[in-house]
């Protein structure tokens, strides 16, 4: 097939061509496959955009330290994180033994401290028993006492005859207001 | 330069396909020496890859640094092992456009001389060549710089990707999350304004060692 004159690629088309061939219609792809002129052209321009890249590369400096990757841990190994969790649970075992002995410690009951204890109980409810009896004899507090007069024991007695007196007394009188004393 | 040929070089990858795949699935199953090897076999890409987007060395030293950590810790999260190229590639991509960003940030509060920032990264790292070739070295680097200039921010992109990356239509299109179509419109895009530059097409027919 001989290429048609006519058919020569304009300079959009070159460019396309150099973008992307398969981009032509393909009557233009054929006439490019087979007209040296126009494939001539097309390969000066590929050439230029070659030699750019080229010489970029070359006059472009190489770089002067290489890449250097993060220091690799060893807690990244699996080796390591199972002895690490080992030592971790180990630790806590200790501080848990540590906490219960010490707390035992703390609460532990001698023989003797129980003896203490125990006089320590009776002293305190002896104590309580006394307050009752008090109470039981007389409940009125001291303040009331003062009021009453009754903060003091001699009067006290002497009054309470006085007010109230004895049974003996009262039947002397009525039987007195009845037809005089029977002294027995 | 026959077709075939020419396509080879456009997608030019480091390692074979198998090896670095195979490489990479060892290296996501724990190897850090597979990791390493691919360090070895991408890390010269890399860094060319951000010094062409930041013309500093220093900076391209640091970013390639902070790529391949980046990569290395999020490994396990790559679910297409063929992939790993692009997905590299996407990493450096971000990166870069973080930096870049923070830049233009510190810029509002001092000023930056890009070209000399050039010369200089230039200057120090390769001491030994000639003065005419670091001129020219410079003139090149300027010449590119322009033809950037007049990229629209997508054009820049996938111009570079292919052409100096040589990444092909499919990786890019993975790297930058659109559709082949729209890369090659951008690639026509690029192109034509690329043609239009005839100081540097004059540069790289004639005046280029």
């Amino acid at each position: 097939m001989s290429p048609d004159r006519d058919l020569h690629l304009d300079e959009d088309k070159l460019l396309w061509a150099v973008v992307d061939e398969t981009e032509l219609p393909l009557t233009l792809q054929e006439h490019l496959s087979t007209c040296p002129q126009c494939r001539a052209a097309k390969e000066r321009l590929e050439q230029s955009l070659v030699r750019l890249g080229q010489v970029a590369e070359r006059f472009a400096p190489l770089p002067r330290k290489r890449v250097s990757l993060p220091v690799e841990k060893p807690s990244s190994s699996i080796w390591w994180s199972w002895s690490r969790r080992s030592y971790i649970g180990a630790a806590v075992t200790v501080t848990l033994m540590i906490v219960i002995v010490w707390w035992s410690a703390l609460f532990r009951t001698t023989p003797e401290d129980s003896e203490d204890m125990l006089a320590r109980e009776m002293w305190e409810a002896d104590r309580v028993m006394t307050e009752a009896s008090m109470l039981v004899e007389n409940a009125l507090p001291p303040v009331y006492l003062d009021i009453c007069g009754k903060s003091d024991p001699d009067y006290d007695e002497e009054f309470m005859q006085f007010l109230i007196p004895p049974i003996e007394n009262e039947q002397l009188s009525y039987d007195a207001w009845r037809g005089g004393v029977e002294l027995c | 330069m026959p077709q075939t040929a020419q396509k080879q070089h456009y997608a030019r990858a480091p390692g074979t396909g198998s090896q670095v795949t195979s490489l990479v699935k060892e290296a996501k199953a724990g190897s850090r020496t597979a990791f390493e090897q691919l360090v070895d076999l991408f890390q010269e890409d890399i860094f060319r890859m951000v010094f062409y987007r930041t013309r500093s060395t220093m900076d391209a030293e640091d970013l390639a640094q902070d790529i391949f950590m980046q990569a290395f810790k999020n490994l396990s999260g790559l679910k297409a092992v063929d992939r790993f190229r692009s997905w590299l590639y996407s990493i450096a991509l971000n990166r870069v456009r973080d930096f870049n960003r923070k830049k233009r940030f510190r810029s509002l509060f001092y000023s930056f001389n890009d070209s000399h920032e050039v010369a200089q990264s230039y200057a120090k790292t390769n001491d030994h060549h000639e003065a005419l070739d670091n001129l020219m070295i410079q003139d090149f680097w300027k010449q590119i710089g322009l033809l950037l200039d007049k990229l629209s921010r997508m054009e820049r992109e996938v111009f570079l990707l292919r052409f100096m990356d040589h990444l092909s239509i499919k990786e890019i299109s993975r790297v930058l999350g659109k559709s082949e179509s729209t890369v090659k419109t951008h690639l026509y895009r690029a192109l034509q304004k690329f043609k239009r530059e005839y100081s540097i097409l004059q540069l790289l027919q004639e005046g280029t060692p």
